[in-house]
């Protein structure tokens, strides 16, 4: 099928309308349930560390999501905003107990976990940043 | 859509979709627990880090106190969240 593509508010409150969008694709792609919960999940992590990482950022963030065969491909665009590059955020230390843990940082690496590739792009004299997620679908 | 309430046993149960948009009223009702309690994931559908951090804030003042969590009823998508994000070694949950 071809590519979906839609610009979002930088606002929290978005969520809902990304949700829905997301929803009609899964629906017109045929995906499955685990991987259209893998599929909000990191849209909505990788999304919501754009709206409070990036916050002198353009009015929209762009969101594009394909499937291609068993591939599933979705892309997160945000513009005007300083290099911050989501795959070099250090990993929580998952294995700890609770008073060697703290609060945060398993957005990303719930992204980094549950997919099969992430690739960060930025452009300097567009001051664009790019993240690329690969997911392989169920058969 | 999300929702939560308090049963009058004192279980806390998870209606519909807890995500970064819909944390306000989460946070209400658990910085309310100042006890051990259960909560009920059986109608919960999805999760977010949001979530996560607010049921991991909540637990670790509890334990803090001598008490905790119980989490009952996670559907097979959001039990295997709480596995990579290392819950098991944090939550009492309930298989």
């Amino acid at each position: 099928m071809a590519v979906m593509r839609r610009g979002f508010r930088r606002e929290i409150d978005a969520l809902d309308e990304i949700f829905r969008f997301l929803g009609d694709f899964v629906d017109e792609a045929a995906i499955d349930d685990s991987s259209a919960f893998t599929i909000n999940l990191v849209v909505e992590e990788l999304f919501t560390n754009m709206v409070r990482h990036n916050t002198g950022g353009g009015e929209v963030i762009d969101l594009s999501i394909e499937r291609v065969g068993d591939d599933l491909h979705l892309g997160l665009i945000d513009s005007d905003v300083d290099p911050f590059d989501p795959t070099k955020v250090p990993k929580p230390p998952v294995a700890a107990g609770i008073s060697e843990r703290r609060p945060g940082g398993l957005g990303l690496h719930l992204v980094q976990t549950m997919v099969d590739d992430v690739k960060y792009e930025y452009e300097r004299e567009t001051r664009q940043m790019r993240v690329s997620v690969t997911k392989l679908l169920e058969p | 859509m999300f929702e939560i309430n308090r049963s009058t046993n004192g279980s806390i149960h998870l209606h519909g979709r807890l995500d970064a948009a819909q944390i306000t009223n989460a946070k209400e009702v658990f910085s309310q627990v100042d006890d051990s309690c259960v909560v009920d994931f059986a109608e919960l559908s999805y999760i977010s880090s949001a979530g996560l951090g607010l049921l991991f804030a909540t637990q670790k003042r509890l334990v803090d106190k001598g008490g905790g969590l119980t989490l009952t009823n996670l559907n097979p998508h959001i039990r295997e969240v709480f596995r990579i994000a290392g819950f098991d070694n944090i939550f009492d949950i309930d298989e």
